[in-house]
């Protein structure tokens, strides 16, 4: 039972990191490596947050979303735009430089220091029973929170105006902008979105574990999860972190630790040999990077 | 702010104004930015407050200590550049290092080619600085391999009335896995049942699964010893999962900090600095050094700086002026440094000895009746022999 729960609370963090990956990709086909930056950048968002609305927790979560939200369309309105209609590896070479950047200039603004947003805010990690097994509170909001968020894709692009553009700016962005659809718009918004969930993910990971440098590997090691799904496909990305997930809970018990990192990428590996658009990717959207 | 915009500027223009010629001058290449940044750049920071407030004080030997700080965010190729630039440009009298064991290799090349010392401040103490010590390499830090699994193995046995059933637990870098695995078969000559040994990857997305194997195991203490993300995520993994045993865990820079987080009785920390708790004399002057720095960092964190620079200070006050590396080295060679109380003892290094010839260990737990940090054992002293 305690396998099944940890399995569970791991395929909710690599999803949740997984749904920024697709989305943006599935939208735009533009693989971002600066996730993991932008991913911890959220969870500092909530950081600032908490000692600005100090004792408001309330206040101080929606705010970080917001904020997070923000950024991801900022960063769209100020970089990625101009790769627009340029080629897909310069637009990959400028997340890559946008990850750079970020990184320095959260030291410079945050430290080096370890945080704690979760004590900030004045709430504990307590200890829930799940029938025999436990899970801690941060680990069940995870859950929750991926949950709700694959949800509300899910309903938001199949049954809104503009959750049907994103996926018909996904489909053929020409056509779409033929037949009216702002571009700028829909990229703008799908990198919000990716932001925001992202954010969310760094938020409860550092509320879980502390807020420190080593998020950013973090959101690198969700990266096979979403390959493995399929690139495209936000489905895909919930399955393959629960392939990868399993696999990794698995390992630990029964074999060797050490292979929890080496893991994910076996199966990766496995993946691309034998399907290499992934579980539930489009075959025809397969590129080269 | 300002401070970290001089340190990433330094590798750029080196903060400070005094010349070889009129200065004692030291160079430092550390991991002032990038993931493991949390664990030196406070005591990069430290140290150069210290020696800021001894310029202030005159100097050393009337001459002011230059220290030229380069970032070499952990990297190898960025340390190896940063000796090159501090041996050929600054002309350096000592080197330091202050980053990951991955940055030693091309330092201590560069230190033999220039003949210059090399000092190993808030780094781990490689093997050469142990009796027989290699010419050039010291160490100051405050972790000993082996020495601290033979300190928190005496700690443990002292402390328990039924068997100890030991779990242990480490990340997977090569000196955490080297010190457990020697704790492994430590204990078992201690008449200790190691029960579980969990190495896990830096950085897990979540501890859960490697605390799920170590608890289901059924260990009454846990000794680990690690980077701190690595030690007290378990721990925490562990005590959300039901565990209530005892877990020993090193001290690092912020164990003094997070104690006072974790408030769990039962979680020990051993290390060979004095916390803050203590209040010495000298943890005021420390206070006031670091306020007058506006270091950005807790002051519980600097002692480890703090020890550094008293370590710079006397090696420099026993090189007479104009230094060399030979004098420096020298001076190196037959040191004792009054460390004032920060640790249990003076640090004494000799010829044949640059690691220290006695380590002194101290032991602190949260005290949830008087809800404040205590002594769960008072400093126990371990020769440093052969």
């Amino acid at each position: 039972m305690q396998l099944a729960v940890n399995i569970v609370v791991l395929a909710s963090i690599y999803a949740l990191i997984c749904s920024g990956y697709v989305l943006i990709y599935r939208v735009s086909r533009v693989l971002s490596l600066a996730h993991g930056e932008l991913m911890m950048l959220g969870a500092y968002g909530l950081y600032a947050t908490a000692s600005l609305f100090n004792g408001h927790p309330l206040l101080a979560v929606p705010a970080a979303g917001v904020l997070a939200l923000l950024v991801g369309v900022a960063v769209y309105a100020a970089l990625m735009w101009r790769m627009t209609g340029e080629s897909v590896l310069a637009a990959v070479l400028a997340t890559i430089a946008l990850g750079i950047l970020l990184r320095g200039a959260m030291i410079l603004v945050f430290g080096t220091q370890t945080q704690h947003p979760l004590r900030d805010l004045g709430w504990s990690n307590a200890s829930l029973a799940v029938g025999s097994a436990r899970i801690s509170a941060v680990g069940l909001a995870l859950v929750l929170a991926t949950a709700l968020t694959y949800g509300a894709l899910f309903a938001f692009l199949r049954g809104t105006r503009w959750g049907i553009r994103m996926r018909a700016a996904g489909q053929n962005p020409l056509l779409a902008a033929q037949r009216g659809i702002g571009l700028h718009g829909v990229y703008a918004l799908a990198w919000g979105l990716a932001t925001f969930t992202g954010g969310m993910a760094g938020m409860l990971i550092a509320c879980d574990a502390g807020l420190e440098g080593t998020l950013v590997i973090v959101g690198l090691k969700a990266f096979p999860a979403a390959l493995v799904g399929g690139l495209d496909s936000l489905a895909g990305a919930l399955v393959g972190s629960l392939v990868v997930s399993a696999a990794e809970v698995l390992l630990i018990h029964y074999v060797d630790p050490l292979l929890s990192d080496v893991v994910p990428f076996v199966v990766l590996l496995a993946m691309l040999a034998v399907r290499p658009w992934g579980l539930l990717g489009t075959r025809e959207q397969l590129d080269r990077v | 702010m300002k401070k970290i915009v001089c340190t990433v500027a330094a590798a750029l223009l080196p903060c400070g104004t005094a010349s070889a010629q009129d200065a004692y001058v030291i160079g430092v290449s550390a991991a002032m930015t990038g993931p493991v940044a949390p664990n030196y750049a406070p005591v990069v920071e430290a140290m150069k407050a210290y020696l800021e407030h001894v310029n202030g004080r005159g100097g050393v030997n009337g001459k002011p200590v230059r220290v030229v700080v380069l970032d070499d965010q952990a990297q190898p190729s960025r340390a190896a550049t940063n000796s090159k630039q501090l041996l050929a440009q600054d002309k350096v009298a000592m080197l330091l290092n202050v980053s990951l064991s991955s940055t030693y290799a091309p330092m201590i090349a560069e230190s033999k080619r220039a003949g210059v010392p090399l000092f190993f401040a808030g780094a781990v103490c490689p093997k050469e600085t142990y009796p027989p010590a290699d010419p050039l390499q010291f160490c100051s830090t405050a972790f000993g391999a082996n020495l601290d699994s033979q300190a928190a193995l005496a700690f443990v046995r002292s402390n328990s009335r039924e068997p100890v059933r030991l779990g242990l637990a480490a990340m997977a870098i090569p000196i955490a896995r080297a010190e457990i695995d020697y704790a492994e078969e430590l204990s078992k000559t201690l008449g200790m049942a190691p029960v579980e040994k969990q190495i896990s990857p830096p950085p897990a997305p979540d501890y859960t699964p490697f605390a799920t194997k170590l608890k289901e195991a059924n260990p009454n203490w846990v000794w680990s010893w690690s980077p701190w993300v690595s030690q007290v995520r378990i721990f925490e993994a562990m005590r959300r999962l039901g565990w209530s045993g005892r877990y020993v865990t090193w001290a690092h820079l912020n164990a003094e900090e997070e104690l006072a987080r974790i408030r769990d009785g039962e979680f020990y920390v051993i290390g060979t600095n004095a916390f803050m708790e203590d209040s010495l004399p000298v943890h005021a002057e420390i206070r006031a050094i670091a306020a007058r720095s506006r270091l950005d960092y807790p002051v519980s964190y600097l002692t480890e700086g703090f020890v550094a620079g008293l370590v710079v200070e006397t090696a420099l006050r026993n090189t007479a002026w104009p230094p060399t590396p030979e004098k420096v080295v020298n001076a190196m060679n037959h040191l004792k440094v009054d460390l004032r109380g920060l640790r249990g003892g003076p640090l004494e290094w000799t010829k044949d000895n640059h690691f220290r010839t006695r380590q002194y260990y101290r032991v602190w737990r949260w005290d949830p009746a008087s809800n404040r940090i205590v002594r769960a054992q008072d400093w126990q002293a371990i020769d440093v022999k052969r």
